[in-house]
Parts: C-alpha cells; sequence; structure tokens
C-alpha cells in the first residue's frame, strides 16, 4: 500500500504546475538572473592590471632622471608592472584622462603633483607612488644632515639592485579556496531553493486533513493507515523535492559554471537535508498554524523569503551581519544553515562547521516532523 | 459609474498581496537609507581599505609602529586571531588584507635578518597591492633610519619611528578636475529609495491592474457585462479612470514615503521635481504592463508567477539590483530595450546633477521620454491582444 500511496502522491505533485513553477522555475529563473546581473563578477575579473597613468612631457620632467628611473622601474614589463606609462603633452593628457584612458596625470615639478577626475584605488596607489618617491627624498636628506659620514655608503646601496625597496610581505592562505562574494548569491538560492521545499509539505498537509479539503476528508475516511499515508506523502514530497533541488544545482553548476568545490558527496546531502528541512517546514505550517490556505501559503511565502533574506539572497552581507550580530539566529535559520554548509565546504579545508550545519538541520527537521505529528496523530472531527 | 466602483471591491480582494509588497520596499527602504553613506568628502581622499591586523608580536616596538601606521591610512577592523573568523570577514569583503604579524618580528627587523609579515588577500587584488605598498613603505624607511640614521645613544628606536612617521606624512598635492563626480559607494540615501521604488511600483502596480483584469476578462463575466446596457467604450472609459486612479494612488504612497524618510535631504538639494516626474512616467510604464499581463493571463495562480518574473526579471536587468555600470557590456545592450533600463539611467544622472547642468537635464530628461514612448508601445500592445479577443 505504501507504494501505491506513493505513486499517486508523486504524480499528484509532479502535476501541480504551480507548485513547480515555485519549487524549480522560479529559482532557475533567479539563477539566471543572478547570473546575468553579476555573473560575470568573479575574484579573477577584479584582478589588478597595470595602471595607464599619463606623464606630462615638461622640462621639470626631462630634468629629474631620478623620477624617470622610478616611473621607468615601475612600468617595466614583468609579474611586477605597475603603471601603464604614456609620456605625453600636457593637453593630450588632459585629453586622456578626460575620456577615462588614463585614471591619472604626473607632472613634474619642484614636487610631483598628481591630477585624477575622481578618487578610487588605481588614483590612491598613483598618489602612494609618488608619496614614496618624496618621502624617500626627504628621509635621505635627513640621514645625510644626521649622518653626513654614510652618505657614500647610503647612495651607493641606493642605486645598487633593488636598492632600498624590499618586499616585507609574504602571501600565505587559510585554503586553497579563493573568497568571491558572488558565489554566496548562489548558495542562498539554494538555501531558498531547499526551503521553497515547504510548498511540497503544505500541499501534503492539507491533503490529509479532511477539515482542510476534501481530498483530506476522502483520505481520512480510507482504510490505510494513517503513518502509511503520511510517511508515503512525505516521501514523495521529499522525492520531488531534492530532485527538483538536484536539477537547480546541477544548471548553476554546469550551465552557469557556479563553483560548489570538489566533495560531490557533501554538496548532495547538504541539498538532501536541506529539503527534509524545507518539506518537514511546510508540513509543520500546514499543520499547526490555523487559518484558510491563502493565509498558510501566504505565512510560508513570508516566512521563507525572511529566512532567505537572512540568509543572504537579496544582500549578501546580510548572512555576515547577522554572524556578527545575533550569532544565535544563524543556528535556527534553516535557510542560513543550507548557505553555510556550502560555503563551508567551497572555503574550509576541515569539516567542522560543515556538520555542526549539517546536525542542526537535522535537529530543526526533527523538530518540525515531531510538532506535525503530535498535531495530526488522532485527530478526530465532530463535524467538518 | 458602477464599472469604476466594482474597480475597487475586486482591488479589496487583493489587498492582503499589495500590502505584503508595499511592507517588503518600505522595509527594504528604511535598511537601504540607514546603510547609505552619508556625505561625500570634499577634495581628493585616499582610498581606506579595511584591513585586520593581527599582532602577534605584540611586546615589539616595530611592530606597534607599524601597527600604528596602518590605523593612519588604513581602516583598521578589529578581528579576532581565529582563521575561521578570518575567513569569514575575508570572504564577505568585511576586510580586504588580513596582516599578520608574526611573533619576534622587531628583533628579526633590527637585528637585519630576514622577516615577514604574512597576509592573506584575494589573489592579484589591487587592494592588496595598494596595502603591500603601505607596509613596505613602512618597514623600507625604518630600515633606512635603523642602517644609516641610528649612530649614537640618542637614536633609540622610537626616536626612529618617529622620525620615519615624520618622514611618512609628506603627501603628493592632488588635484581633481572636471566636474565632481560623486561615486557610487557615497549616493544620498533617497537615491537608493527611488530606485527601489522601481520594484514596488512595478510589483504593486501590475499585480492591482491585472487582478482587475482577469476578473474582468473571465468568460462570463466578459459575456454578461458585453450584454449590458451600458456601452463597451464607457465600461472601457471607466475601467481606465480606475487604473489611473490606481497607479497614480500608488505613485502617491510612495511620493509620500520619500517625503517622510527624506523629506529634508531632498528639499535641499531640489532633485524632488526630476524624481517624482521620472517615477511618474514608470507608473505609465507598470500600469501598460499590467494591461498586458491581464490580457494574457487567465489565472491568479499563474499571475503570481508571472508578475514576479517581470518584476525581477526588469529590475535585474535594468539595474535596479545590480548597478549599470558593473554590469557587462554585452547584458547592457540588451537592456537598452527596457524601460526600467531607463529609468535607472534617468534616477543615476538626478544623483549625481549639480547646478542643473542644461546637458545633464537634456539626457535625463530623454531618458523620461523614452519611457513614456515604451509605456505608449506596451498599451498598444495591451490594446491589439484586448481586439484580437473580441473578434
Amino acid at each position: 500500500m505504501f507504494w501505491h500511496v506513493f505513486v499517486y502522491r508523486l504524480k499528484c505533485l509532479v502535476r501541480d504546475r504551480e507548485l513547480v513553477f515555485w519549487t524549480l522555475i522560479f529559482s532557475i529563473l533567479l539563477g539566471t538572473l543572478f547570473y546575468v546581473a553579476f555573473g560575470h563578477l568573479t575574484a579573477e575579473s577584479a584582478r589588478f592590471q597595470p595602471i595607464k597613468v599619463a606623464v606630462v612631457n615638461n622640462e621639470a620632467y626631462n630634468q629629474d632622471p631620478a623620477l624617470q628611473a622610478v616611473l621607468k622601474e615601475l612600468s617595466s614589463a614583468g609579474a611586477n608592472q605597475m603603471l601603464d606609462l604614456l609620456v605625453v603633452d600636457d593637453k593630450e593628457a588632459e585629453e586622456l584622462l578626460e575620456e577615462g584612458a588614463v585614471s591619472g596625470i604626473i607632472t613634474a615639478g619642484e614636487l610631483p603633483r598628481l591630477t585624477v577626475k575622481e578618487p578610487g584605488i588605481y588614483q590612491s596607489i598613483l598618489k602612494m607612488i609618488l608619496d614614496e618617491y618624496i618621502q624617500t627624498t626627504k628621509t635621505i636628506t635627513n640621514i645625510v644632515s644626521r649622518n653626513p659620514q654614510v652618505s657614500g655608503e647610503l647612495f651607493e646601496n641606493l642605486q645598487s639592485q633593488n636598492g632600498y625597496r624590499r618586499d616585507y610581505t609574504e602571501q600565505i592562505s587559510f585554503s586553497d579556496a579563493m573568497p568571491d562574494m558572488v558565489l554566496g548569491y548562489f548558495y542562498a538560492l539554494l538555501a531558498m531553493a531547499c526551503m521553497y521545499s515547504g510548498f511540497c509539505g503544505l500541499r501534503n498537509a492539507f491533503d490529509i486533513q479532511a477539515d482542510l479539503s476534501d481530498k483530506g476528508a476522502r483520505r481520512s475516511v480510507a482504510p490505510t493507515h494513517k503513518m502509511v499515508v503520511v510517511l508515503a506523502d512525505s516521501a514523495a514530497a521529499l522525492a520531488i523535492s531534492f530532485s527538483e533541488v538536484l536539477i537547480l544545482l546541477g544548471y548553476l553548476a554546469f550551465v552557469l559554471g557556479v563553483n560548489f568545490g570538489n566533495q560531490v558527496g557533501y554538496v548532495l546531502l547538504t541539498c538532501l537535508a536541506g529539503s527534509v528541512a524545507g518539506v518537514s517546514f511546510g508540513t509543520f505550517i500546514g499543520t499547526s498554524v490555523r487559518g484558510s490556505e491563502g493565509v498558510k501559503t501566504g505565512l510560508l511565502i513570508g516566512s521563507t523569503m525572511a529566512m532567505s533574506f537572512l540568509a543572504g539572497l537579496m544582500w549578501i552581507d546580510m548572512k555576515h551581519v547577522v554572524a556578527l550580530k545575533a550569532p544565535w539566529l544563524v543556528y535556527i535559520n534553516p535557510a542560513t544553515l543550507v548557505a553555510d554548509a556550502f560555503y563551508s565546504l567551497y572555503i574550509f579545508d576541515t569539516h567542522r562547521r560543515f556538520f555542526i550545519n549539517i546536525g542542526m538541520l537535522c535537529v530543526i527537521s526533527a523538530v518540525f516532523c515531531g510538532l506535525s505529528f503530535v498535531r495530526l496523530r488522532r485527530e478526530k472531527y465532530a463535524s467538518i | 459609474m458602477q464599472v469604476f466602483k466594482a474597480y475597487f471591491k475586486v482591488m479589496r480582494g487583493a489587498v492582503a498581496t499589495l500590502s505584503i509588497n508595499l511592507c517588503v520596499f518600505l522595509a527594504l527602504a528604511v535598511l537601504f537609507s540607514f546603510i547609505a553613506p552619508q556625505v561625500q568628502p570634499v577634495g581628493f581622499e585616499p582610498s581606506r581599505i579595511p584591513v585586520a591586523i593581527i599582532n602577534r608580536d605584540k611586546e615589539g616596538e616595530v611592530s606597534q609602529g607599524l601597527a600604528e601606521y596602518m590605523e593612519k591610512v588604513c581602516k583598521v577592523i578589529e578581528c579576532p586571531d581565529d582563521p575561521e573568523k578570518l575567513q569569514d570577514a575575508l570572504f564577505h569583503g568585511q576586510v580586504k588584507y588580513v596582516a599578520i604579524i608574526p611573533p619576534g618580528f622587531s628583533d628579526a627587523f633590527l637585528s637585519g635578518e630576514d622577516c615577514v609579515i604574512q597576509k592573506v588577500i584575494v589573489p592579484g587584488s589591487a587592494e592588496g597591492y595598494y596595502v603591500d605598498i603601505i607596509i613596505n613603505r613602512f618597514l623600507d624607511t625604518l630600515d633606512l633610519y635603523r642602517m644609516y640614521g641610528g649612530v649614537g645613544e640618542e637614536d633609540s628606536l622610537p626616536r626612529l619611528i618617529a622620525s620615519a612617521m615624520e618622514d611618512l606624512a609628506v603627501e603628493t598635492p592632488v588635484t581633481i578636475i572636471g566636474e565632481t563626480v560623486i561615486s557610487e559607494e557615497y549616493r544620498p540615501g533617497y537615491y537608493y529609495y527611488f530606485l527601489y521604488c522601481a520594484y514596488a511600483l512595478l510589483a504593486l502596480i501590475t499585480m492591482g491592474v491585472s487582478t482587475i483584469m482577469i476578473s474582468f476578462n473571465e468568460p462570463d463575466l466578459y459575456m454578461r457585462n458585453s450584454c449590458s446596457p451600458l456601452s463597451k467604450r464607457r465600461m472601457n472609459r471607466q475601467l481606465a479612470a480606475g487604473h489611473t486612479t490606481f497607479a497614480l494612488g500608488c505613485w502617491a504612497v510612495l511620493m509620500i514615503g520619500s517625503l517622510v524618510m527624506h523629506g529634508r535631504n531632498l528639499s535641499e538639494t531640489g532633485v524632488l521635481g526630476l524624481y517624482s516626474l521620472n517615477t511618474l512616467a514608470f507608473t505609465f510604464v507598470c500600469a501598460a504592463i499590467g494591461l498586458v499581463i491581464g490580457a494574457f493571463v487567465r489565472s491568479t495562480s499563474a499571475q503570481s508567477g508571472v508578475v514576479n518574473v517581470v518584476a525581477l526579471g526588469l529590475c535585474f536587468l535594468g539595474g535596479v539590483f545590480v548597478p549599470q555600470s558593473i554590469m557587462s557590456e554585452s547584458v547592457l545592450a540588451v537592456s537598452k530595450f527596457l524601460p526600467s533600463y531607463w529609468f535607472v539611467k534617468a534616477n543615476d544622472a538626478i544623483a549625481v546633477l549639480r547646478n542643473s547642468n542644461p546637458e545633464h537635464l537634456h539626457s535625463i530628461h530623454n531618458s523620461i521620454l523614452i519611457q513614456v514612448g515604451f509605456a505608449i508601445a506596451i498599451f498598444s500592445v495591451a490594446l491589439f491582444f484586448s481586439k484580437e479577443r473580441e473578434a
């Protein structure tokens, strides 16, 4: 009997076009919109490019070999190239700046000057390079005036290869993963899709309770044991939801190229745990909240959207802000737990945080199932 | 006036959905007006990169000096020395650079041994290069003083650090040419309010107008109305009056909201008129889209799906949720065929408008007129389909 109920429930859910739209098509459309709008903004696309800068070819510049040498060194091709230099007259320099072809204009003089159109990181780097030039001049003047006897050795050192410029920094990484904020949106989208599995749970709750639908009344008088019906319904809802989440995952990973790391088994486990949480949440709303179908559907949509918002679907920083300001909320919001499980798989080498997320998802699902069970068991109706 | 009255009776049924949309918008508007940075600094201000400094050489004077210098030129964010928390902060962009000063750094530096500051960054990022220069700048200068300026008793370490700090305070003069450009990070709160108005107007008006049209297009009701003594022309006139009243009502509510939240700033900058005009033009576009949805869609369940897809689609592709400046060229080329693109373009131009520059005003008016053109075109499509249905 279990398989009979399961198969027919499966057919009922698949044929509900509205349900399939919200649980699958809507997520795919939203994912596509995300991709179209900011999919190209990867960490790779924000990579530093040598800064295009115009230098005014005036008399002061031609008589300043030190500045020429610094700019030449910084613009020589190679891995450390910082500048892409254009030596032009002042009129042309201004035209280039106005067109946005260069980030700034360097004009030599007693103190080199920088002209820009707007503030920004590239303009700040240009300023820092010129600052370095004038600050080093000041340092050398100070040292020579204090200890004239070291001037010979000092100048020799400055003129030697690399001179006084050293790189004191060494890049390390906590993991191999590249921080990429855009990924957070796709993880939150998958979390939303998992929570939308609640629609399947809600549909089940309507179709099993005699006071909510005609179908529920008919099924309540059937000789099949209610436990078998509930289990078969839930299994069918879970099968549909999990398949839909997998289709979305496949679309994001293979069509849009979203990076979920390479731990496929754990990624699938997250999808499954998320679907279970979604279905049990929908069942909980359907059984425990009093009200019409519209009220319950509205409540499910509203709460799912609020959870997804806190998981970073509309504004990615939200998830981090919640983690900083109200960390307890992270552990009770299933959408954040799903999004964070994907995130921890991608970014961390260890699985501690991942299993905390999955564990909490299981606990939340168990609580929702338990509450729904209490509400559904031994239900009798005086009149319907 | 029967039709006009019936219009608002039907509308009452959709009040719950419309209120949810309005509340979501108002909540977002309040949130973003809090988040929006207030005033753009006058003149050139170098970027202040958010940096986490993990100083494991707390006693070292060089480390302390470096941390002190970085506090002056970067935005130092307090973070615990916990890789998980640091990675969270880096992934979410709360910090762009994590600088770890290892234990014994100062001693190694002073004795001339090889010593390094460990950094965790997004590889190859411009911010990474910038903070590298800042760190190297301080240590290179201090190293010059250590090697050549520290002869004699009086040159104690604090004095060398003070000399380095003094030298590093000298700055290059920077001039900004042309009109002041208001960078994206300094857009005022009301800019975001009017930007998100596009979503609110789309969700509210298309939902409301299409709800009415679906009810009036229901086959039985449609046939019953067709044989009523009220002429088709008069009925349509009353429906049009209903749509106009409803759309203008939504627009007025949002305008009042803008005055309540940002009234003072708006009156100071004098751009309320232009914003009102831009949102009004978009209001007509939304009403026309609502008519088309009402003509195509038969059931209320399909309606909410279509309204959501159209509203989110137009907002994402037009640049409401993601700034046009960071969208790719190919997407922007397609977006130009959407009314939301021109709404956002005008909205962006109004935010940076200064002294009513005629050239800028002209481009704003153009964008608004293009939206009116879209409204007329979409309205014609709706008319065409309703005529088809009659035939």
